[in-house]
């Protein structure tokens, strides 16, 4: 497996290539590339900080959100229900590599 | 930007809080040097992965990190592992290094945690007798939990709760020994308890309570646990979870006030001018109940940490996040929002027998604190509310029909004087 290339869209609409390694999370490969993801959990979906906006054909593909990672996101500002991911909980995958990821607003 | 040095930020451990400090001041613009220094060998690593994870049934020797390994280089963030800071001098800014070595800093940041608490009875040295801190710590212990074995934890908080559930998931036969009456008892309510205790039992933790260990007896290797009222239990291993102390020795010897804790302001600045700290190590005032407090969590060491790197580059502090914490037993995850005191009035919402309801914590009619057990739904509005200083109608909060945002039913007094105040200037 070789590394992804995210574009990564800030909070300010600056875009940014940013490299996915097979090991990371998505929300690991953010925050090691000093996106500004709290990640306060540390990915364990318990804290909503890593929300980001994928593709909606991406977020169905990726299968069903679990429970708390649902119940953490239906409030988080800006959620959608088609588009909203923690991006803890997604996990690397050869065919995600070139998505765009759009980090939501924070808290 | 308001000043740069060629004396290095020093940063002295390498856990949570120091991890976040050398990330936050590359991140937030400066440019100096940064030395992050670790008593321990390896890479950083997240601790909540090894009384989690790193215990359950085939879970290998891995465990998270809290930054890829390639990250500190990249950022030209220098790091120093396997070498305790074994003091401090404030007059000269420097830390002495356990080589004799001396390091000048432009500014000190102690990250230095805290260690599990020794238990305080003779045979405490025994073979066998484990505390759960470090990564060696967990891998130890993880060896340790075989089929079979007779496990006995001594505490009943959050860590020996952890440990006792992955113990019987690994076949172990445990009994957990608790002085207090129920377990968790420090940190939540009797019906968070009694729910917890029931989850355990169902899945075969022996509980017993009020059993204050006075010795560990065995040849070389403990074999049983004896308690005050003259029990013994059989024990191939002994994991004692009795609670942290800070590590503020360093602190202490170089003059930086402590006291359970070191000293430290809403910046986490200390007595000692240039020397900061944060994470477990401090102690201070809460900015929400006014309570002087340690706080053991990822969410404290990370929100200290922001702290005191706006407060070092001078940029704009960040409103203080209500302290929350987590913890994973069987399965079942128990997520708290702010601090709960035992003379709150507390309220449960929705019906504990589902495994699924919330425990509301209301002092003076105000939102102090929520658990929530086995689903987030409350978290979020609770940790919106809290800081806020709302009253909520107790009759509306029982209801779990009622969304918590929808049982205000007023402003806190005090905000509208704040407010009012603010208009006058
Ligand atoms: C098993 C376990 C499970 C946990 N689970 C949770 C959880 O689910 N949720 C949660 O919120 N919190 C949890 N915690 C608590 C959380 O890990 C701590 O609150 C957090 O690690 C505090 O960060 P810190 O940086 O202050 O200390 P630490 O992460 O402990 O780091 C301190 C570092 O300083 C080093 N050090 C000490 N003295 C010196 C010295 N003189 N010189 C150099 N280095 C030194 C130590 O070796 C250590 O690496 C858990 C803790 C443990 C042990
Ligand atoms: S990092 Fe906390 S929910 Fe993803």
């Amino acid at each position: 497996m070789s590394t992804n290339t995210l574009t990564v869209v800030d909070r300010e609409g600056q875009q940014h290539a940013v490299a996915w390694e097979p090991e990371q999370s998505l929300m690991e490969a953010l925050r090691d590339n000093d996106l500004p993801v709290l990640a306060s959990c540390g990915g364990t979906a318990s804290c909503a900080t890593c929300h980001v906006f994928l593709d909606g054909d991406i977020v169905t593909s990726l299968g069903e959100r679990s429970e708390d990672e649902a119940e953490l996101l239906v409030d988080a500002e800006g959620f959608s229900e088609d588009c909203s991911r923690l991006s803890c909980q997604v996990t690397f995958e050869d065919r995600l590599n070139g998505m765009t990821v759009t980090l939501a607003p924070e808290e | 930007m308001t000043e740069q040095s060629t004396d290095p930020i020093v940063i002295v451990g390498s856990g949570h809080a120091g991890v976040a400090v050398a990330a936050g001041l590359r991140t937030g613009g400066w440019d100096g040097r940064i030395v992050l220094i670790d008593s321990q060998h390896g890479m950083p690593y997240e601790r909540p992965p090894l009384s989690k994870e790193l215990l359950t049934p085939g879970a290998g020797e891995k465990t998270a990190l809290l930054r890829k390994e390639d990250y500190y280089q990249a950022r030209g963030i220098e790091r120093i592992t396997g070498h305790p800071v074994e003091s401090i001098d404030p007059e000269t800014r420097e830390v002495v290094l356990a080589d004799g070595s001396r390091l000048p800093y432009h500014r000190l940041v102690l990250a230095t945690g805290s260690r599990a608490r020794e238990l305080p009875v003779p045979g405490a040295d025994l073979d066998g007798v484990l505390a759960l801190r470090t990564y060696q710590d967990g891998l130890a212990i993880q060896r340790a939990l075989v089929p079979g074995a007779k496990v006995v934890v001594i505490g009943a908080g959050f860590i020996g709760m952890e440990v006792a559930a992955a113990a019987v998931k690994n076949g172990c036969s445990v009994t957990v020994l608790e002085f207090q009456d129920r377990v968790m008892k420090r940190v939540t309510s009797a019906p968070v308890s009694a729910f917890f205790e029931g989850l355990h039992r169902a899945r075969g933790v022996h509980l017993e309570f009020g059993a204050a260990v006075t010795e560990l007896q065995g040849d070389g290797r403990v074999e049983r646990v004896l308690t005050s009222d003259g029990r013994h239990f059989e024990a191939d291993v002994v994991v004692a979870g009795i609670g942290v102390l800070p590590n503020q020795e360093l602190a202490e010897a170089a003059g930086v006030a402590c006291q359970d804790g070191v000293l430290v302001d809403e910046f986490c600045r200390t007595n000692v001018p240039g020397i900061y700290a944060a994470g477990d190590v401090t102690r201070f005032t809460s900015p929400f109940s006014g309570a002087s407090q340690r706080l053991e969590s990822i969410q404290n060491a990370n929100a200290q940490a922001e702290a005191l790197v706006s407060d070092i580059l001078g940029s704009q502090p960040r409103t203080p996040e209500v302290p929350w914490f987590w913890t994973v037993q069987h399965g079942v995850r128990l997520q708290t929002a702010g601090v709960m005191h035992p003379d709150d009035e507390v309220i449960v919402r929705g019906e504990p027998a589902t495994g699924k309801f919330s425990v509301v914590y209301l002092r003076e009619g105000r939102l102090a604190s929520v658990d929530t057990v086995g689903g987030l739904t409350d978290f979020r509005p609770a940790k919106k509310l809290i800081p806020a200083g709302l009253l909520l109608d107790p009759s509306l909060v029982e209801d779990p029909a009622v969304k918590l945002e929808d049982a205000v039913t007023g402003e806190d007094p005090r905000s509208a004087i704040l407010e009012t105040a603010a208009a006058l200037v």
